[in-house]
């Protein structure tokens, strides 16, 4: 039997064309997302630097590691130019310091508006709206605005570093939200501090978390689904690390390996341009669990050996990393050097040819943005998001990541609710 | 004991969008009080009472309307196209917001199909949009995005039953008769002409030479900060003038000049003013504007 089953609150909507046996149990899954926006073609013919102001509009929620992409993807041509770019510690603690805040946001936001909201449903439970979630990310955004001057939606880093230039007062006043973040973590979410919710890892005894995510793990215990969702254990970071994992056999990746691939685009009208993203001709998985996996993270990858790629260790891998990264964010405030520069000027763009290439872990994986420039405009821009890699759509004998994780669940129901493990972003996908 | 007031019955609607606004409005960090007096019959991301599918089977009534994202007459919804759904759901509702600078003006995606795609009351600043004939209900929230308080002023003066006074593209005065310039921290260097020579610096003006569109753009985010701490401009980077209907301009971090002076006046100056003005000031030098506000950082 085949079913179309429309999925919001997922950063706009997808269809999933189900397969299923008499007994309702998922045999295919095919990804279908509905609209196009033509990010890519806006930007051909401009200036260079105004990529720094279009790239963040492909998605609201994760716009801030679009800039970043785009920053990064002109100071690779820069570099290819002969005209290397040097950015500060400080440039670059700055930038690190906002990527981290959207993840931790992001993070947040799925956890609670989209997984304990939609495991609940499913179990005829429906939570209120998460309003202490909502605040604590409304302050990790301040956090980042501190720095970006907004969130959503900044352009705050150039070629050369960054445009603000902060004191300490923004310093402290950061530290302070991110202290109460922190807490938040501890209390709500967790349930226990950090070094508990490591051991419980370790111990694989995350069921018995008094936090909301206790609950999350409990509302997927209940449905049966916590070691449902595995996928082909194929991993990839193209971020700063650069390592993609196949079969536990690590090695190192290398951007000129990806290719994207329109012959399973569904192309009804114009309606959507989502194209699968490979490596090496392969689906390959992106994202939190990706990156705690190649970073070989204790206790993550202790998950992955008892649980494989199922839903439980995906799941926690999103929480963990924004534990990660909030220690993360407080050793870099800590120790910027308010003293350095945050900006230096390089050569004037309309004198700059060549190509570039940038990229970001963004909160769903690796994002890349490729560009190629003749005296500063641009010529062909091209941008590959995170959820290309794991929402791909393959053909039957051949699926994409969540269409893996989706076959063999007994229903339709359920195995919408493993597509979301993925942290879905409709607009990011049809770009 | 006084009885509650009816909460506001309230449809968040999306065109062709990023979702810049909805994650915007979240941001609000008095959302929990906000909806003390307001219900999402829809919206796209928080808990409501019906999906797309259930909006879209049977065109809800609601007080208001708020519409994020371009309009363009065959994009979908659920298999609705927009030319049914939002002149539906517009005549069913008291008051209409157009949310963020796509759904008031076309916006950024309005560049990919400049032809077919457009605001819902105006078309860039043409007043040629599908909502055209009930503009009287319409709110404009321009900005990408909007800024949360900017919207929950205009549900507060709904539910108050004020009346809300507006501008020619019906964007709220309150919010949009002060230009972006105002408020800004590098005002007095504006006023002496001082360039900012460089990015990433407290110090200088960013309008003579890195774009900087604070001086025309109608938008109070230097009164109204952005997260409650800052702004464009006050984060060292130039106002992009997206409140404008001419939003996205071109070339956004250079200022165009003619014989050294802006190519574009500041809203409302004369040039013959503004040159002799430009004269006078730059022919000061206030030693403490040329120098670092800060000497020593550590």
């Amino acid at each position: 039997m085949i079913t179309h089953e429309l999925i919001e609150r997922i950063e706009g909507e997808a269809v999933l064309d189900f397969q299923t046996d008499k007994s309702g149990r998922v045999q295919e899954a095919a990804i279908r997302f509905l609209h196009f926006r033509g990010i890519e073609a806006i930007l051909e013919g401009r200036n260079a630097l105004d990529s720094l102001v279009i790239a963040p509009r492909v998605c609201g929620i994760c716009g801030h590691s679009h800039l970043i992409a785009a920053v990064r993807m002109l100071e690779s041509l820069y570099e290819n130019a002969g005209y290397p770019v040097t950015l500060t510690p400080k440039a670059h603690a700055l930038r690190e310091i906002t990527l981290s805040c959207e993840l931790i946001q992001n993070h947040i936001k799925w956890l609670y508006l989209v997984m304990l909201h939609e495991s609940g449903k499913l179990l005829g439970e429906e939570p209120p709206v998460a309003l202490k979630a909502l605040y604590v990310t409304s302050q990790v955004n301040q956090l980042c605005a501190l720095f970006s001057g907004q969130w959503p939606h900044s352009s705050y880093a150039l070629p050369g570093g960054v445009t603000c230039d902060p004191t300490h007062i923004e310093v402290m006043q950061a530290l302070k939200i991110l202290s109460e973040v922190e807490r938040f973590i501890e209390d709500e979410v967790l349930g226990c501090g950090t070094e508990l919710f490591e051991s419980h890892m370790k111990n694989d005894t995350l069921g018995t978390l008094k936090g909301d995510f206790g609950t999350l793990l409990r509302n997927f215990e209940r449905l049966e689904l916590l070691d449902s969702g595995k996928s082909h254990g194929r991993f990839l970071v193209l971020g700063n690390e650069r390592i993609a994992m196949a079969f536990d056999v690590r090695s190192n990746a290398q951007p000129d390996l990806v290719s994207e691939d329109a012959s399973q685009t569904f192309e009804n009208g114009g309606k959507t341009y989502a194209k699968n993203a490979l490596y090496n001709g392969e689906f390959y998985e992106g994202g939190p669990l990706a990156r705690a996996l190649v970073q070989e993270r204790a206790g993550i990858s202790d998950l992955y050996r008892i649980h494989g790629d199922s839903a439980v260790t995906r799941l926690c891998a999103r929480v963990e990393e924004m534990v990660l990264l909030c220690a993360q964010v407080r050793q870099l405030l800590t120790s910027l050097d308010l003293s350095q520069r945050s900006f230096i000027p390089p050569a004037s763009i309309e004198t700059i040819s060549g190509s570039g290439i940038g990229i970001v872990e963004a909160p769903r994986g690796s994002l890349i943005h490729k560009a190629r420039i003749e005296k500063g405009r641009i010529m062909e821009y091209s941008i590959i998001t995170p959820t290309q890699w794991n929402l791909g759509n393959g053909p039957s004998d051949n699926p994409g990541t969540a269409q893996k994780a989706m076959i063999g669940v007994e229903s339709i129901a359920k195995a919408s609710l493993i597509f979301r493990t993925f942290d879905v972003c409709s607009v990011c996908t049809t770009h | 004991m006084p009885s509650n007031p009816a909460k506001l019955k309230v449809i968040w609607l999306q065109g062709i969008t990023c979702n810049g606004n909805t994650h915007s409005f979240l941001n609000d960090p008095a959302l929990g009080t906000l909806l003390e007096t307001i219900e999402f019959i829809h919206h796209p991301l928080l808990p409501c009472q019906k999906t797309l599918k259930d909006l879209v089977k049977k065109v809800p009534k609601s007080d208001v309307l708020i519409f994020e994202g371009a309009y363009s007459a065959p994009f979908e919804r659920a298999g609705v196209e927009m030319r049914t759904l939002l002149p539906a759901l517009a005549h069913k509702a008291k008051h209409i917001i157009s949310m963020g600078s796509c759904a008031s003006f076309g916006g950024i995606f309005k560049e990919n199909d400049p032809e077919h795609i457009s605001g819902i009351v105006f078309d860039k600043e043409n007043g040629s949009g599908p909502l055209k004939a009930m503009q009287e209900k319409v709110i404009t929230l321009s900005g990408c995005p909007a800024h949360p308080k900017w919207l929950s002023f205009v549900i507060d003066m709904i539910s108050a039953g004020r009346e809300i006074l507006v501008d020619e593209f019906r964007r709220p005065k309150e919010l949009y008769a002060y230009l972006v310039h105002n408020g800004c921290l590098r005002n007095e260097y504006f006023e002496w002409k001082v360039d900012s020579e460089r990015f990433g610096t407290k110090e200088g003006c960013l309008f003579y030479a890195q774009g900087c569109q604070g001086p025309y753009t109608h938008g109070s985010c230097n009164k109204i900060l952005w997260n409650d701490v800052s702004s464009k401009t006050r984060s060292g980077t130039p106002c992009v003038g997206c409140t404008e209907p001419a939003f996205p301009k071109r070339d956004l971090f250079t200022t165009k000049t003619y014989m050294s002076i802006p190519s574009e006046m500041p809203l409302g100056i004369p040039k013959r003013s503004y040159l002799a003005l430009a004269g006078a000031a730059k022919s000061f030098h206030i030693k403490r504007l040329e120098e670092r506000l800060i000497d020593d950082h550590a």
